[in-house]
This record gives C-alpha cells, sequence and structure tokens, in this order.
C-alpha cells in the first residue's frame, strides 16, 4: 500500500490508493509502523494519488505519529489535494503535521 | 434509493460472462467482470461487491481454488458466494469439499431464473445481517447504552434540535450528549471517534463517560470554562492506555439558561455555523484546540458568544461534509456551509437544512456517521 523510497535525511511513504478510508487504515498504519520502527527519523507520507481520505484513516496517520514521537521521529505530509489541504486546516490537523506542498 | 447490488462475475467464457452481466445489468446489478479467478482477485483487492458468482471449471485456478482464496482472505470469506457449476462439478463439491459456498447454480439455468435466485439470496442475507444489527442494539439499549440520547433537553429560552444518521445503519463513532447544570446551564457536546461502525461506536462510550465525569467534576470545583473541561479530558485520555491509539473530535458548548449565551470549545472539530438575527450574517465559530489523546497539552481554548432572540448556532460531524458524487468521496465543508446559508435566516431553519444539505437523502451520499446540533434564542 504504501512505497518507501529514501531521498537524504528524509523517507517519502507514498500512497499507492485513491480512497484512504476505513477498509486500508489497519493495513496502512502497520506498514507505516514498519517504517517508523527501521528508525528513520523524518518520514513523508505523500498523498499524490489520494484523493479522499476518511476519520478512520486520518486516526491511523494520527495514531502513528503519536507512536513515532516515543521514537523521537516526526511524520509530515505532501501534495495534499485542495480537499484533503482544507479538511487538514479545518480540523487543526496542520497544527499535528507539517504539510509540505512539494517535497523538500 | 434501493440498496445497491454490486456482483463480482468470473467466468473464462467470455460469451456466458457478458450475456449474464447484460441480464443482471438490466435488473439493476452493477457487475464487475472477470476472465479468470486471478483478475477476479486482483478486482476483490480494489472493490468488495455484494455477492460473487464465479465458474467452477475454468483453465489455471478453478473455481475451488478461487473459493479457498476467497475463504482465507477475511475482508473477502463473508461476501455471499455463488457456483456456476455443470452436474458433474456439482458432484464433485458435495462429495466433502468445505467451500461455504451459499448455493450452486446449474449451468443451464434460465438467465432469468440466475436473476432472481440471486435477488433473493441478497435480500435473504440483507434481512439477515439487518436482524443481527437489530438484536446488538436492542441488547445495547438494554444495557443502557447509548451514545445519542432519545431527545434534546427543553430549554427556557433556546430551542435545541439535533440528528443523527449512523452510517448504514450500524452504530458509529459519532456521540451527542446534553448535560443540564443546576436548571442554569445546558453543556452541549457532539463528538466523533475517528473511524466506523463497532470499533468506533465502542470506544465512543469511553470517551463520553470521561466527559460526562469531567463536566460534573469541574461544576463541582466551580470551574465553568469549557476550555477547562476539555484540558482534562485530554489528559486523562492522554494517559489512559485503552485510548492511547484512539483519537476524538469534540464541540463542547454551554450555553447560559437565563441569557443563552454560550461559550464554546472545540478539539480538532469543524468550525460551528453562527447566525445572528440583527445583522442576519452567517459565520463560522472557529476554535484551536487538537484533537483529544493526541499531545498532552491540546491547546484548547474558549469563545464566548453572547446570543441574541433569533441567532441560531449549529455543530456538526465530519459526516455532514463528506458525500460521494460520479468522480468520488469528497469532504466539502464549504459546499455544506453554502447549502445552510440561503435557509439559515429563515423559520424552521433546523427543517430547511435537513432538506437543502443532503443529511436526508441518507445511504445516496452519506460515506460516515452524520450528526448535527441545532439551536436557536426564542
Amino acid at each position: 500500500m504504501i512505497q518507501v523510497k529514501e531521498l537524504g535525511d528524509y523517507v517519502v511513504a507514498s500512497l499507492k490508493l485513491k480512497e484512504a478510508n476505513l477498509t486500508e487504515a489497519e493495513r496502512f498504519k502497520k506498514e507505516l509502523m514498519e517504517v517508523i520502527d527501521q528508525g528513520h527519523k523524518k518520514i513523508i507520507v505523500d498523498f499524490e494519488q489520494v484523493m479522499y481520505v476518511d476519520s478512520s484513516f486520518l486516526g491511523a496517520l494520527v495514531s502513528s505519529l503519536k507512536y513515532a514521537m516515543t521514537l523521537g521521529s516526526d511524520i509530515a505530509v505532501v501534495h495534499l489535494n485542495k480537499d484533503i489541504f482544507n479538511l487538514f486546516q479545518l480540523i487543526r490537523m496542520d497544527k499535528v503535521f507539517h504539510i509540505y506542498k512539494t517535497l523538500p | 434509493m434501493t440498496a445497491s447490488k454490486k456482483i463480482l462475475l468470473v467466468d473464462d467464457d467470455r460469451f456466458m460472462l457478458e450475456l449474464t452481466a447484460r441480464a443482471l445489468e438490466k435488473e439493476g446489478f452493477f457487475c464487475h467482470k472477470a476472465l479468470s479467478a486471478l483478475e477476479g482477485l486482483e478486482i476483490l483487492a480494489q472493490s468488495l461487491p455484494d455477492i460473487i458468482l464465479s465458474d467452477y471449471d475454468m483453465p489455471g485456478l478453478n473455481g475451488f481454488d478461487f473459493r479457498q482464496r476467497v475463504l482465507s482472505d477475511p475482508k473477502l470469506k463473508n461476501i455471499p458466494f455463488v457456483f456456476l457449476t455443470s452436474f458433474t462439478d456439482e458432484d464433485l463439491m458435495i462429495k466433502g469439499l468445505d467451500l461455504q459456498a451459499v448455493d450452486y447454480i446449474t449451468k443451464n439455468t434460465p438467465l432469468a431464473v440466475i436473476v432472481s435466485k440471486l435477488n433473493n439470496l441478497l435480500s435473504t442475507v440483507r434481512e439477515e445481517h439487518q436482524r443481527s444489527l437489530q438484536e446488538l442494539r436492542k441488547t445495547a439499549e438494554a444495557l443502557n447504552l447509548r451514545s445519542v440520547p432519545v431527545k434534546a433537553p427543553v430549554i427556557g429560552g433556546v430551542k435545541i434540535d439535533f440528528l443523527h444518521h449512523p452510517f448504514q445503519n450500524y452504530p458509529g463513532g459519532d456521540f451527542i450528549d446534553f448535560i443540564v447544570v443546576d436548571n442554569s446551564f445546558t453543556f452541549c457536546i457532539l463528538g466523533d471517534v475517528m473511524g466506523k461502525k463497532w470499533g468506533a461506536w465502542f470506544f465512543s462510550f469511553n470517551f463520553l463517560s470521561y466527559i460526562r465525569s469531567a463536566v460534573r467534576l469541574c461544576v463541582f470545583e466551580g470551574d465553568l470554562s469549557t476550555a477547562s473541561i476539555l484540558r482534562k479530558i485530554n489528559k486523562v485520555i492522554y494517559l489512559d492506555p485503552v485510548l492511547s491509539d484512539v483519537f476524538s473530535t469534540v464541540s463542547l458548548i454551554r450555553i447560559e439558561h437565563a441569557t443563552g449565551n454560550i461559550l464554546y470549545s472545540g478539539a480538532g472539530d469543524l468550525p460551528l455555523i453562527r447566525y445572528r438575527a440583527d445583522l442576519d450574517e452567517t459565520s463560522r465559530l472557529t476554535s484551536s484546540g487538537l484533537l483529544l489523546g493526541l499531545f498532552p497539552d491540546g491547546k484548547y481554548d474558549e469563545a464566548g458568544v453572547t446570543m441574541s432572540k433569533g441567532d441560531k448556532l449549529i455543530m456538526i460531524s465530519d459526516g455532514m461534509i463528506d458525500y460521494e458524487d460520479e468522480v468520488g468521496k469528497k469532504s466539502d465543508f464549504q459546499l455544506f456551509y453554502n447549502s445552510v446559508l440561503p435557509v439559515i435566516g429563515q423559520e424552521n431553519a433546523f427543517e430547511r437544512i435537513k432538506a437543502a444539505t443532503f443529511a436526508e437523502n441518507t445511504e445516496k451520499v452519506q460515506v460516515d456517521d452524520c450528526s448535527m446540533i441545532f439551536f436557536e434564542i426564542k
């Protein structure tokens, strides 16, 4: 579900999904946690292919962040479409995750 | 709206596949077609049908192998599965292969009969499902487990209405509560545990219990600040190992009965929509608080709103802004806001908002629990 690529001092985890929902949330969390466990300090989740995110999937993302923080890692996001970006702002997820427009 | 009927057809005979698909589509089925079991599995990885009709005798993976693959995947194994077989195949299967297929249809059965058989099967499965849901709901009610009250409290100068539509009739993660304190204040809570269906529903009780006790404890201590209530709840939830992985949004408002004035704090919630009657003006009311349970400090603030006659306020859960169109699913607060704008100033605004938004159109566009609380100063 996620494709992982190391780029300099961070890792990009690209979501291979159009609809990020409840059905995918558990697997996403498991795969992202594996990346966190490899000891990467900064992980950027790439939403380029994602059209829609539901609250279960956001929950999985948030819970991965909580886990990452206990290991001194950080999770950011990139390439949010307009709707998803607006949603992040509306519910203050922009204060929780650093949002990149493009990869740094 | 009629219930969706998505079917996966698997048959290596292209002619039969098209013929069956055409007959089913005429009857309102939406067909995914696969020429092999492998193709079928690929489709299943993308989209879950309501029922599967598969040929038995196919080159490569045959119907038996396909069924076993489907059974081994917990996401797929409960989808009703029907075999299309010739007589000899059927003999083979009855000889003790535990395939848990719902039914077998022999290949020379007329198409019309196949269609009606599938229709019957689906409605039986649905009825069964609804019955089990009903049972569970009854049990929950008997245990007094309610995440949404039966009705809103009646307060002198404030009219309160709410609506709650569970997603596909499952109990979900939205919760609502009204706590009346000493006949002088009412605390109104609208929360949404991230997740859907049973998991979220189960945790909504934990969140509600914490919120109820936090409100009561703060009131006992003479602290009526909504921000400090949220700070207390957040601290406890942050430390609770059972909820370490579960997050919830909350909108919390305190209404003063004597004046109708409101104090509002939010945790990762959507903006409230406020209508001022004297200016005929609608605006958003936002908060800075983060999701409950995420950080030890959730940055909770509070906003006081002076309310006058005719003023209105709406709280919503994210299901109200999620919808589905031809392109796919979306979350669009602005769309909801725009549909509220023309009607919020009118008489019977609550009913009009329900009608103007898709709130009443349940399954057609709804993709999550939908909840809304509406306040109007009389």
